[in-house]
């Protein structure tokens, strides 16, 4: 069994444990049930701010070192963060259309830059596919993945630093706005998330890694190794 | 060497234009909303019919529903009277903070569409707790 593969058995029965605690845990007095969706939106879009945050890391460690597996690193992390970020763009939408009666504003500054952050990252995960050479591909990525992380601390004090619609945090470091069953289950998916995240990220790596070093192997041995492609063959 | 750095300085520019405009753009002309007392104040800048957005709580005992509803909003300081043209969401109560959209119309705030800004806290039903609406 792979490092990943036990991380990923691991993830599964704590975000089994975290579904459990959501179900279970009281509704709000004002929203209902809808409020339970709160286990989904924020674990992944925290989970997406520390993809992003180690994304930068990634790149900004290739960049010094020039090692493959801080780009793998990077682009791993990316692709995770950027598949959390429309989860919790979704389940974000959900749960406006119930409770603020729309499903998105563009005046709204939570909302437009987190959208701005989903767009930039998918940005760089096209750069990454426009670039055949693995050493440009890295070092350009390395440099917008570097910079992009700023919208990490941008899309996060929005709601503080503008109006907004969307509510400030419930749970803050001065103390939580949630009672004690609701916070409890919210913090249980967040670990339950964070666990997906390493196993998910390392799954990637493996997957890449595996990527490499076959296209090293065929380099190697050259064509002999290599079936010929049919638009090599003339008439067979 | 120099198309390299030509890119760079493209990518910091669009980072750096995204960055700015966000807080400069965001926080001028184009106010998301504005709240009673300040709607009150800036009276002579949104004539009759102009379009803006109203953020305040609903009064306690003054909505009444209806074709068109009609109550009060407040942020504390000043309180004006609401016409809403459309259906308000499921959540719309007394004691609620909203987001309106409409436009002066003598005294009176005509808006077409009310949104529910919901607020950071939670509350478990008949244990009370810090309160949906504050």
């Amino acid at each position: 069994m792979t490092r990943a593969r036990a991380f990923l058995g691991i993830a599964a029965l704590a975000l089994a444990v975290g579904l459990w605690m959501a179900m279970t845990a009281p509704p709000d007095a004002l929203q209902g049930v809808f409020s339970r969706i709160i286990n989904v939106h924020v674990p992944s879009l925290w989970l997406a701010f520390l993809a992003f945050a180690v994304t930068a890391i990634g790149s900004v460690m290739w960049l010094w070192s020039k090692r493959p597996r801080w780009d793998r690193l990077a682009m791993a992390s990316a692709e995770v963060g950027v598949l959390f970020t429309a989860i919790g763009l979704v389940t974000g939408m959900i749960w406006g259309q119930r409770v603020w009666g729309t499903a998105w504003d563009w005046g709204d500054p939570r909302l437009t830059t987190t959208a701005v952050m989903f767009f930039v990252y998918l940005g760089y995960l096209a750069l990454r596919g426009a670039i055949d050479d693995p050493v440009v591909r890295a070092r350009r990525s390395a440099i917008l993945g570097a910079v992009a992380v700023v919208q990490v601390p941008l899309v996060y004090f929005s709601v503080y630093m503008f109006r907004t619609l969307h509510q400030i945090p419930s749970i803050r470091p001065d103390g939580s706005t949630m009672p004690r069953e609701m916070l409890m289950a919210m913090l249980v998916n967040v670990a339950a998330f964070t666990i997906l995240y390493v196993a998910l990220v390392m799954a990637r790596m493996e997957v890449a890694a595996a990527e490499e070093s076959a296209s090293d192997a065929e380099a190697m041995a050259g064509a002999v190794v290599r079936p010929p492609r049919l638009s090599e063959v003339g008439d067979v | 060497m120099q198309h390299r750095r030509f890119v760079l300085l493209g990518l910091g520019g669009v980072i750096a234009l995204i960055v700015a405009m966000t807080l400069v753009g965001l926080d001028q002309n184009l106010t998301y909303y504005l709240y009673p007392t300040e709607a009150v104040d800036r009276r002579a800048e949104f004539p009759d019919g102009e379009r803006f957005r109203l953020a305040g709580i609903v009064v306690e005992g003054t909505l009444q529903r209806g074709e068109i509803h009609r109550f009060e909003v407040s942020d504390g300081g000043a309180t004006i009277p609401v016409r809403l043209h459309n259906n308000p969401p499921p959540l719309f109560d007394e004691g609620v903070p909203v987001l309106l959209d409409g436009s002066w119309s003598g005294a009176v705030f005509d808006a077409s569409e009310a949104l529910i800004r919901h607020s950071e806290n939670y509350e478990i039903p008949d244990r009370g707790g810090t309160g949906p609406g504050s």
